[in-house]
């Protein structure tokens, strides 16, 4: 992986390592490079560790590695916290003119750039993180041109003056780098292609699978990881007819997107930990009155607040039994940032086949990385919506009763009842979480009440053989030794994948997109002769799933330090499991 | 929306299940009266119900209806209302519903100005649960769960519309059967959330805020030349605690209602078959 070049910038919250970095990673991306971006951050608005990181090679990249080439560090903290990642070739850039004296270790290389100064000679020190990207390019020998692409686009609602003193920011850094320093021996080697990539984050995919899949209404209250979700909305869903509500809590959110999609709008809400405690009270009134509704959760660092800025996936219990009684649902989990598009735009397509909820559950990895993908990825041609048994006017007397009676929630063979939306003549009816009959109307029957929950259950049977809940499919097919995971841990896995095959273990990754219904492992399982479950949490919660589904105990890999799998840590992980007895 | 439409249009054939005597009959042909009155028809009305004796609303008219969850009525209706602006939103509730559980939601639909009118039947006791003290209790009045009295001062339901910016303020009395469809109606035709809080008697357990009670005390403001377009009018109307008061107490004649604010003017259940046709933007955003 000699292609690969690694660098991060950190410093405090509030220094602009976000935006310096979202800028590094465009300017690598115009260049045709892959790019994966990972942040870490902590649950404060001014202070405190943060930093951005991005690896960058010419193959795609999809995972973070313990390895760090090029460090800009705004404080020493942040040469402390990434120490293990330093190498002998890493270079460390930092402002020996700032009151702090950087100690960095004699093999590597320290480069001090009075920063603030060059800021301040091309207009001001808050481009003191610019003049470390001129800085930065100049050691690798990326192309400064590149930088100024994406500085133009970044500034460029603020007026050529202020993108060309962050054009000259970098040139400055560039230059006193260049007259300094002799740094060809670091030999980086940051080639350029020809490629045109595109560059966003998991959220950003949902919210663009949303609009793509004719979401039109929105409402949602902020909460880390998911508020980028909102954010993405607000501002481009009304260019498509839409609107997105701030409510006032998650109660509210997830009732007026309820309210929406019962009177005929694709509709979602999204949040994240606590957010979901509250909207599960929505939950089984969303599932028994049938409404069609994508309930995103963007998971993080659990119980209770957690930390809310770090990786877990420890929701999944939730997603698959949280509400009181027994309604149905689907759960999908989108395994990288292409398919937190296309399973959005899935998501909503099932909640109006079969007109029931759908948990998207996503995580917070995921939601702050940035990946490269070729524009095609995105096709908006490839997208189909399917709004299921949606019964107009001339339909409408096919499902009246004796009575003339709308029969809402009709008992039907495959489960699925005809929907009618406001307005449509005759089919006016009610709906209620109440236990009901066909009309809709409060029962407490014992035949209605058997009828209804068998109906509603019928629904996941059709599903459960009309759809198609597969699985992704990674390394040797053949392998012995089976990994199974499910959503954000695929990139790591499949990269570990070259680490194992240089150690000669074969390894057969399945990476899950759809924890219910969820594809039938237990042939797979069968056929292996060792079996690992690969998940962010404590416990294994999907581990547990899989142990129950095939009656077969099965090792577990579990992270949940809070900050995501690296594919160099997995692969040594899998490899020490490998040589470990199953446990009894 | 036809124009033969009568009030029993609305009615469903579930006979309610409410205690004979109960005000929440009067308040409900109110409504029933005040939608076919202004024009609208059971197939482009919502009617959004929350939880307790005023909930089993959705129940008995005819209309499309959703029944939710306690105190979170006024959120649906917002989303419907936001989804679909040709159609008539109306949401009712009770004390409890309203002013207790779903106070947070009150207030925010009261200030985002939701074009839905927002009936609540005000009968002062939780009746559904049998008889435990409501937000609008008085601080004396004796329950299975206040035997002494909640000893705390009843929510003011108007002040808090007021203080929370409302457009539409209004209070009528159930067996005034006239004069509150009279309200419900303006309610309806307001721009904007037309809130009207309605007297409805439980008979069963307040033997207290009674029909008599309210008969006798009953201030119309109608014969009181009550301008509602006056701000510092209302406002003494709202505050004053030795009056029991029905009409409209508040209305801003410039009110604008959210979806329009917000530009809102689609019908949004319209999507495309596939992506929209310029969804390639979205992407290309990210170059």
């Amino acid at each position: 992986m000699a292609e690969d070049l690694n660098w991060a910038i950190g410093g405090e919250a509030g220094d602009g390592i976000d935006s310096t970095g979202k800028i590094f990673a465009q300017a690598l991306s115009r260049a045709g490079r892959h790019v994966f971006t990972s942040k870490d951050f902590a649950s404060r608005i001014r202070g405190g560790y943060t930093a951005y990181k991005i690896r960058t090679s010419v193959d795609r990249v999809q995972s973070v590695v313990d390895r760090l080439d090029i460090l800009v560090a705004l404080t020493q903290r942040t040469i402390d916290e990434n120490l293990d990642e330093l190498h002998e070739g890493s270079a460390v850039i930092y402002d020996g003119e700032r009151s702090w004296e950087a100690d960095i270790p004699d093999e590597m290389t320290a480069v001090d750039v009075p920063l603030k100064s060059l800021a301040e000679e091309a207009g001001g020190a808050i481009m003191r993180n610019i003049v470390a990207l001129g800085a930065a390019c100049k050691i690798t020998g990326f192309d400064v041109e590149y930088l100024d692409e994406a500085l133009e686009k970044r500034f460029g609602g603020k007026g050529s003056k202020i993108v060309e003193n962050n054009k000259e920011a970098a040139r400055l850094g560039q230059e006193y780098v260049e007259e300094n320093y002799d740094l060809e021996h670091l030999g980086y080697n940051v080639d350029v292609t020809d490629n045109d990539y595109v560059l966003l984050n998991g959220n950003e995919a949902i919210g663009m699978g949303a609009i793509a899949a004719g979401c039109r209404f929105y409402a949602g209250y902020p909460i880390t990881p998911a508020t980028s979700i909102m954010e993405y909305l607000t501002g481009r869903i009304e260019d498509y007819g839409g609107h997105v509500v701030q409510a006032e809590d998650e109660l509210s959110a997830i009732n007026m997107a309820l309210g929406a999609a019962r009177s005929g709008a694709r509709s979602m809400t999204a949040t994240s930990g606590a957010g979901i405690d509250l909207m599960t009270e929505t939950f089984g009134l969303v599932a028994t009155s049938e409404t069609p509704l994508v309930i995103t959760d963007v998971q993080r660092s659990g119980p209770s607040t957690g930390m809310p800025t770090k990786q877990e996936q420890g929701d999944l219990n939730m997603a698959l039994y949280g509400g009181h009684g027994e309604v149905p649902r689907f759960v999908l989990t989108p395994t990288s940032i292409d398919e937190c598009f296309w399973k959005t735009i899935e998501a909503f397509n099932l909640a109006e086949k079969y007109q029931t909820p759908v948990f998207l559950v996503s995580d917070l990895a995921m939601s702050v990385t940035e990946q490269t993908f070729e524009p095609e990825t995105f096709d908006m041609d490839a997208v189909e919506i399917d709004r299921g048994k949606l019964v107009d006017e001339d339909e409408v007397d096919e499902w009246l009763d004796a009575q003339g009676h709308f029969r809402a929630h009709a008992v039907t063979e495959d489960g699925v009842s005809p929907r009618a939306i406001p307005g449509t003549t005759d089919a006016a009816h009610m709906s209620t979480g109440l236990e009901h009959d066909e009309l809709g109307r409060r029962t407490e029957e014992e035949d209605e009440r058997v009828q209804q929950v068998d109906k509603r259950y019928r629904k996941v049977e059709t599903a459960q053989n009309e759809e198609n809940w597969d699985y992704r499919e990674f390394g040797d097919e053949d392998a012995e030794n089976l990994i199974i995971s499910w959503g954000s841990n695929e990139g790591a896995l499949v990269e570990a994948l070259g680490y194992l095959e240089d150690d000669g273990i074969d390894v057969r990754v399945i990476s899950v997109p759809y924890i219910f219904p969820r594809p039938d492992l237990s042939d797979d399982i069968e056929a292996a002769e060792e079996v690992i479950v690969v998940e962010c949490n404590a416990t294994g919660q999907f581990a547990d799933l899989i142990e129950h589904d095939v009656l077969t105990r099965v090792k577990r890999i579990n992270k949940y330090t809070g900050v995501r799998f690296k594919a160099d840590e997995l692969a040594e992980q899998i490899t020490e499991q490998l040589s470990e007895e199953v446990p009894a | 929306m036809s124009s033969d439409v009568r009030f029993t249009d609305f009615k469903s054939d579930k006979q309610p299940t409410w205690c004979p005597g109960c005000g929440d009959f009067g308040t409900m042909n109110g409504m029933m009266k005040a939608l076919a009155e202004t024009g609208n028809d059971p197939d482009n009305t919502f009617v959004v119900a929350g939880i307790g004796c005023s909930g089993k609303i959705g129940t008995y008219m005819h209309s499309y209806a959703l029944h939710g969850v306690h105190g979170r009525a006024l959120p649906v209706g917002t989303g419907v209302k936001m989804a679909r602006p040709d159609i008539e939103v109306m949401v009712a509730g009770g004390d409890g519903d309203g002013y207790s559980i779903g106070a947070g939601h009150f207030v925010h639909a009261v200030r985002r100005n939701v074009d839905m009118s927002y009936v609540v039947m005000d009968n002062r006791i939780y009746g559904l649960t049998k008889g435990q003290a409501s937000p609008t209790s008085r601080s004396d009045f004796e329950t299975s769960t206040t035997p002494e009295g909640p000893k705390q001062p009843p929510v003011n339901p108007l002040a808090l519309a007021l203080a929370s910016g409302a457009s539409f303020i209004a209070q009528s009395f159930a067996s005034d059967a006239l004069r509150h469809q009279e309200i419900v109606q303006e309610a309806i035709e307001h721009d904007g959330f037309g809130f009207v809080n309605v007297f409805s008697p439980c008979v069963t357990f307040n033997d207290v805020d009674t029909y008599d009670y309210f008969r006798e005390n009953l201030v119309d403001l109608q014969e009181e030349d009550h301008d509602p377009n006056d701000y510092e009018a209302a406002k003494e109307v709202i505050t004053s605690s030795d009056k029991e008061y029905q009409g409209v107490m508040y209305k801003d004649e410039n009110s604008v209602p959210y979806h329009e604010q917000h530009g809102v003017t689609e019908d949004m259940s319209e999507i495309p078959d596939g992506a929209p046709e310029d969804a390639m933007d979205l992407v290309r955003e990210f170059y």
